[in-house]
């Protein structure tokens, strides 16, 4: 082998190698001579073969977007690469190549059978994405160790797999080992795996695979955990309440306010005040997440229920229409069998005409049907948008209610606050103090505008905060709404409207070529 | 006739005797026409004595000599014989000795009946006598409640009132009362019943009511009047049970929900008076049809209203009352055991009840029945309402606390007063009769000879034991149009254990088709067959059900004209669920035609469902194969939000039929519609691949046809065979029947037999060898027998001998190996591990008990060598070929 790379120069895949594999493999005889003609798109292709060309580099296969089955067997590939685009492929070989790392297959996750024989691969690796993989051959590799085989455990419906000739295999345990920790394999180096034997391996390393196990069957709670927690926070997201459902607000608050913090350091401050309202205004934030969970929850119903009678709408319609089609074909058909009988001239002018007059009628009688609908949707959407502007601006009102207690709280707060410091401004003034303070806490006590300052700067930032919340909630559920509305109006009545229109249009004149077509065949009669 | 009475004088006057004749017929015409046959002898004796009153009445006009005549004639006198029917009477050797005589108990039950039935007389004169002491087989007076004798027997069907009712029914025959309007003087014990098959209604009520009692029911005979139809079991009138219909339950229809957005319907532009209008006049034209029709009925219900009955009220009848409570019974109903169904408690068919008794208790009713049944009340507590005739120990009401109080009070001293009581409760003595036995061959044949006829209102049943007719039939309904049963409207055969699991046939004698309906598992999963009587071969009118479960193709129907088969399928992978095929005539061959040649095809069409999978306008909904026109058509589905489907047709090119040619590609063979006008057009070469596929398609499709065809043809030859064998199943559980298992029980019975005769040959002959030794003698001398007994003596004691040597030895060999063993334990006992040692125990353990076994067999040996010496001695004396020498 290696003499043979030596002497031929190593291939690049170019537009010739591509071509004629691409003709070579395509449609054969007759197929063949009009693909020929026509010429093959690239895309359009499902299997290529590019076996025993020497090649170094796969490249230039972007273009391949619903191959299926690709060889590139017997080369000289070293690194697995460009194959990126594939992602419709189900079966690749790379089998016979001087690959050493398996990578760059992230994106074919329809993979079901894979060769990776006689490589030098050393690790199975990059494999976590191709969840379909029924076949994997990595025999004659370099692997050697048997962790290796604990990967494919993640290979659910793996069934066959070729591992022989690894250094691996010369392990006195190899095929228990295999056996006992990849229990759906049916498969095994070329033999069937059967029960007996399988449950020797599962006995042989019980403790270690219920080990695995256990920390498998961790992992997938785990993450099984993170997605019902991001589904919840999703969910509190769509609602526009996320963050308020604990103190999370109020700790945001005193993040970005330094003197909040040293006012805290002020004697009674901290027991007092921070607690009853820490409390108070949690409170209230869980009012408002409580109540936009609901809210949503009423505002989604009503969503589903009006798309619910769009789509009865529309099917009854379409069914309507759909029946009324059904009719004109088969008068159609009796009318074409007819007109095959027809030697009259004027019988035949007749008919014509009245298939001519019905293909009208047809015509009206859908345009019509399409006409009512409009104004169905038309009303059930102005309804909904009504009804969905009513609950929203409901919400909204509510919620800035809410706001405004918070806001109440936060005057309250400032204002006790603002007396606690002049009272403590007297005492340090007087030198009164008793407990210790902080030096930088101290130094607002110099005199009594700066702490004023202090205590009011403080207050802004919390204002601030709380009003920047509340922007946000109503900026985006209006937002939601709006969209909705808009899509709702483009999408059921421009688009539908147009695209159905244009389809008529469409069948009308299909009819009434059809007529022309006929009339050249009988013309002569 | 005529003749005769001119020539014989006293005859001149027969004007009365069509008088008689009609005042015979008159009565007759009371009686049911079975009636009239049981009646026939006795009928023919009371116009004898007609005719001789009528020749007595117009005796003044005759003349001296006629006169003379007559009284001389007088004298001759004419005693018709009276036939009895031999099976009334019964010969009371076969019976035990509780049918000929009375036990003091029944004795005294009867003293007490009577005693009733007097009190009763005197207290109601003008009420009818009631049904308390009929006489029994041989003769002796029984006590009614003691008929009853509850009886459970090991037959699934008889646990269920309805199983128990057909049964009686179906199992005896009915013998109407004589007359009709008296109870009867005798009533048979069950078992005689049951043996005869045959029974009045009385004897059918008891035989029920033993039954249900036994089956744990609350149920009661019923002494009473009914009318005409039920008294004498005249069904006509009524509809036959297996014609009623059973109710659908209609599966209420879920009403649509008008939804918030529901859209609004579009306006209606009809005018509402014009539909008023035409609501009216069709109203109209409505109830004129209905008036029509109920008119119709009224004239069609007179019509076939039963002709006024004479003795109405008059005709005694007994049936069966299942009161609630018991066996989880919610109301309590009639069961009329002639027919064997079930009544409501308002049935209009009874008219009155006089008393009912079970096999405890007898009550008379006490209420009024001039209004029929309908409002009696059947609280048989209620001493008001029913007249009881034992207070019983159930009723603790009926007795008061503080009698019993005394009883424990006073229990020496009341000795009267205990026999009062006891005299008040009697308790009944056990029934009289036999125990009730059906046999299992008997109950599988029901009816009696296995067969028996009903008539219905405008239908006939036959019913039929199982494997009594060759063809399996079980029952025949034959229905007509008319009251007379002459107009046969249509058949109902219902068959059992066919070998071709044929279930029931449907013979429609109106438009000649016939149903037959099959069980599931026959070759080509047949359910249904529908054909015209008139074409039973191929290529004609049928339409065949399979069970589409069962078959691959999943073929559910195929119905078929002389010139189209349609084939429906469902769960097909490929989503076929339609195919039509219209064939043309045969073209006109000239010559022997051997092999019929397949009917032409003109037209294929298969339809699809859609597979979800493809995209809809990429999903064939239906391809047409116009094979005549050589096109094909191509429909495709609909897309969701799309009102018309695309479209192909394919022009075929020439060469299609040419086995290896190329097929030819030509552009102007191809037309299609695209319902989306900005879709991308197919390449040329998926066109042509196309194409090629529908042309494969077609062959295919034109191949499964022929194999449809085949099919057909198969099925017919099938059921052809099948018809002409009609073979019957047989379970490998009957051991009766089945003729394959019973001879091989007796194979094997035979092997058994033969295998303890070899066993017996093979017993021991302990001569034998000795006698093969001088050479097997015919004759034996006393010398040979005194040399063969010493040789046979001498050959057990030296076998004796031997075993003992043998023991012996082996109990040295062990010995010797434990004491080898000891002395190499004691050498070695220092530098002896811990593990040796144990072995050592261990074997020695084993050792000495190995020993102790060989020893004890030594002993036993020896004491039992003597006796068996002594034993084979004896024998050899008692041999009976050496016992002449000793």
């Amino acid at each position: 082998m290696s003499r043979l790379y030596d002497t031929i120069e190593p291939a690049v895949i170019d537009e010739e190698i591509l071509q004629t594999a691409v003709e070579e493999q395509g449609p054969k005889e007759e197929a063949g001579k009009i693909a020929q003609d026509e010429g093959i798109d690239f895309s359009d292709v499902t299997s290529l073969r590019l076996d025993y060309k020497n090649i170094l580099k796969i490249d230039n296969l972007w273009c391949f977007t619903s191959l299926v089955k690709l060889q590139l067997d017997n080369n000289i590939i070293e690194k697995i690469e460009g194959l990126d685009t594939l992602v419709n492929l189900i079966w690749l070989d790379l089998s016979f190549n001087n690959i050493e790392v398996i990578e760059g297959l992230t994106k074919l996750v329809k993979l079901e059978d894979l060769t990776l024989y006689n490589n030098r691969i050393q690790k199975i690796e990059n494999l976590d994405t191709l969840k379909e993989l029924h076949v994997f051959s990595i025999g004659n590799n370099d692997i050697k160790e048997l962790d290796n085989v604990t990967y494919l455990r993640r290979f659910k419906k793996l069934q066959t797999l070729n591992i022989s000739g690894n250094p691996i295999s010369e392990h006195e345990d190899y095929k228990i080992f295999v056996v006992a920790h990849l229990p759906m394999l049916e498969y095994l180096d070329y033999r069937l795996v059967d029960k007996t034997s399988k449950q020797a391996a599962y006995e042989k390393y019980e403790i270690a695979i219920l080990e695995l196990q256990h920390d498998e069957k961790q992992a997938e709670k785990k993450a099984e955990e993170d997605l019902t927690k991001k589904k919840e926070n999703d969910r509190h997201m769509n609602a526009y309440v996320e963050g308020l459902s604990g103190p999370y607000l109020f700790e945001s608050m005193y993040a970005e306010d330094a003197e909040g913090h040293k006012l805290k350091m002020i004697p009674g401050v901290d027991e007092l005040l921070l607690c009853t309202y820490k409390e108070k205004f949690t409170e209230i934030c869980e009012q408002i997440f409580e109540y936009g969970l609901a809210k949503h929850d009423e505002r989604m119903v009503e969503k589903d229920t009006f798309l619910e009678c769009l789509n009865d709408a529309k099917n009854e319609n379409k069914a309507l229409a759909a029946e009324k089609i059904e009719d004109f074909l088969d008068y159609k058909k009796k009318l074409w069998a007819d007109l095959n009988q027809i030697s009259d001239q004027k019988m035949l002018e007749m008919s014509i005409a009245e298939y001519n007059q019905r293909t009208t009628a047809l015509w009206e009688m859908l345009m019509m049907f399409e006409m009512q609908l409009v104004d169905q949707l038309e009303d059930a959407i102005k309804d909904f948008e009504r009804n969905m502007s009513d609950m929203v601006s409901a919400f909204v009102e509510t919620v800035q209610g809410y706001f405004t207690q918070c806001r109440d709280l936060e005057n309250q707060h400032h204002e006790r606050l603002v007396e606690l410091s002049i009272i403590t401004l007297e005492k340090v003034v007087k030198n009164e103090m008793d407990e210790e303070i902080p030096d930088d806490v101290r130094e607002l006590f110099v005199d009594k505008d700066t702490i004023i300052n202090a205590v009011s700067s403080s207050h802004d930032v919390h204002l601030l905060k709380i009003d920047n919340r509340e922007d946000e909630l109503i900026t985006r559920i209006n937002g939601w709404m709006t969209d909705f509305i808009e899509e709702t109006h483009q999408k059921e009545e421009i688009s539908r409207n147009r695209a159905r229109v244009t389809e008529i249009n469409n069948l009308i004149d299909h009819l009434r070529d059809e007529l022309d077509n006929l009339d050249l065949q009988t013309a002569p009669y | 006739m005529a003749e005769d009475t001119e020539q014989t004088p006293e005859e001149q006057k027969p004007p009365s005797i069509p008088e008689t004749g009609d005042a015979q017929d008159e009565t007759k015409s009371v009686e049911s026409a079975r009636n009239e046959e049981s009646q026939h002898g006795e009928g023919s004796e009371g116009g004898g004595t007609d005719e001789f009153g009528a020749i007595q009445e117009n005796g003044d006009e005759l003349s001296e000599d006629a006169a003379a005549l007559k009284e001389e004639l007088d004298k001759i006198k004419v005693e018709p014989p009276q036939i009895q029917d031999p099976s009334e009477i019964f010969d009371p050797a076969e019976f035990p000795e509780s049918y000929k005589e009375n036990l003091p108990k029944e004795n005294l039950v009867l003293a007490f009946a009577e005693n009733f039935r007097r009190q009763y007389v005197h207290l109601y004169r003008d009420r009818k006598p009631l049904f308390l002491n009929p006489v029994n087989e041989c003769g002796v007076e029984k006590f009614v409640c003691t008929t009853i004798r509850p009886t459970l027997l090991p037959y699934k069907i008889l646990y269920d009132w309805d199983g128990a009712a057909d049964f009686v029914s179906d199992y005896l025959n009915f013998t109407p009362l004589d007359p009709a309007h008296e109870l009867p003087k005798r009533l048979l014990s069950a078992s005689t019943v049951l043996k005869r098959q045959k029974g009045n209604c009385f004897e059918y009520s008891t035989v029920l009511c033993s039954f249900l009692i036994g089956a744990g029911y609350d149920a009661y005979v019923i002494s009473g009047y009914a009318n005409k139809e039920t008294c004498l079991m005249d069904e006509t009138r009524e509809i036959c049970p297996l014609l009623k219909k059973k109710e659908e339950k209609k599966v209420e229809e879920k009403k649509k929900e008008q939804k918030k957005y529901t859209v609004k319907p579009p306006k209606d532009l009809q005018s509402r008076f014009e539909q008023k209008m035409a609501q009216r006049t069709t109203k109209a034209a409505e109830d004129e049809a209905e008036r029509l029709k109920r008119e119709e009925e009224e004239r069609q219900a007179v019509l076939e209203k039963p002709p006024p009955d004479p003795l109405h009220g008059l005709r005694v009848h007994s049936w069966v009352i299942v009161l609630s409570g018991k066996r989880e019974v919610p109301e309590s109903f009639f069961i009329e055991p002639l027919t064997g169904n079930a009544h409501p408690i308002t049935s209009d068919n009874y008219l009155g009840i006089e008393s009912l008794w079970n096999n405890q208790n007898y009550w008379v009713n006490m209420q009024d029945c001039s209004e029929g049944v309908k409002k009696m009340n059947y609280d048989l507590d209620d001493c008001t309402l029913w007249e009881f005739m034992f207070p019983s120990d159930d009723k603790p009401k009926l007795l008061l606390p503080e009698d019993e109080l005394d009883d424990f009070e006073d229990d020496e001293e009341d000795d009267e007063k205990e026999d009062e009581r006891t005299k008040k409760i009697i308790d009944i003595p056990p029934s009289w009769i036999e125990p009730i036995d059906i046999k299992p061959r008997d109950f599988q044949m029901r009816c009696p000879q296995g067969k028996k006829a009903k008539l219905y209102k405008h239908a006939k049943l036959e019913k039929f034991a199982h494997y009594l007719m060759k063809d399996g039939l079980v029952c025949r309904l034959s229905m007509y149009e008319d009251k007379e049963l002459t107009d046969l409207k249509q058949i109902k055969e219902y068959y059992s254990n066919r070998v071709d699991k044929l279930k029931e046939r449907v013979h429609n004698h109106r438009t000649g088709w016939i149903v037959e309906f099959y069980k599931p598992g026959r070759h080509r999963c047949l359910k249904e067959h529908h054909y015209k009587a008139s074409g039973p071969g191929p290529e004609s009118e049928r339409r065949m059900v399979f069970y589409d479960e069962a078959r691959v193709d999943g073929l559910q129907m195929r119905e078929e004209m002389p010139t189209e088969m349609t084939e429906h399928f469902v769960n097909r992978d490929d989503f076929l669920y339609y195919r039509h095929v219209q064939f043309g005539k045969r073209p006109k061959k000239f010559g022997p035609a051997e092999v019929q040649s397949p009917r032409p095809i003109i037209k294929m069409v298969e339809k699809y469902h859609h597979n979800e999978k493809k995209p809809a306008n990429e999903d064939i909904a239906e391809i047409v194969f116009s094979v005549a026109e050589e096109r094909i058509h191509v429909i495709y589905h609909t897309e969701d939000d799309k009102i018309s489907s695309c479209t192909r047709e394919f022009l075929k090119p020439g060469n299609t039929e040419e086995k290896g040619a190329t097929i030819v590609w030509d552009p102007e063979n191809h037309t299609t519609f695209q319902v989306d006008m900005h879709s991308k057009d197919k390449k040329k070469v998926e066109i042509y691949e196309m194409m090629c596929k529908l042309i494969d398609a077609e062959n295919n499709c034109r191949d499964r046809t022929r194999q449809s065809e085949e099919e057909v043809q198969a099925i017919l030859n099938d059921r052809v065979r099948e018809e002409s064998t009609s073979e019957l199943e047989i379970s490998v559980y009957d051991t009766e029947r089945n003729e394959k298992a019973k001879k091989h029980r007796a194979e094997l019975e035979r092997l058994q037999a033969e295998e303890k005769k070899r066993r017996q040959e093979m017993e021991l002959d302990y001569l034998a060898p000795f006698l093969a030794q001088v050479g097997d003698p015919e004759k034996i001398t006393p010398k040979l027998a005194y040399k063969l007994k010493e040789d046979c003596l001498s050959d057990l004691k030296q076998r004796l001998i031997d075993k003992a040597n043998l023991i012996q030895a082996r109990f040295e060999k062990e010995t010797q190996e434990l004491q080898k063993k000891q002395a190499w334990y004691q050498q070695n006992q220092v530098s002896m591990q811990k593990d040796d040692e144990e072995e050592y125990l261990n074997y020695c353990s084993e050792a000495m008990f190995r020993i102790h076994i060989l020893e004890l067999r030594l002993n036993r040996h020896k004491e039992m060598a003597p006796h068996k010496y002594m034993e084979l001695e004896k024998k050899i004396r008692s041999d009976p070929r050496l016992a002449e020498f000793f």
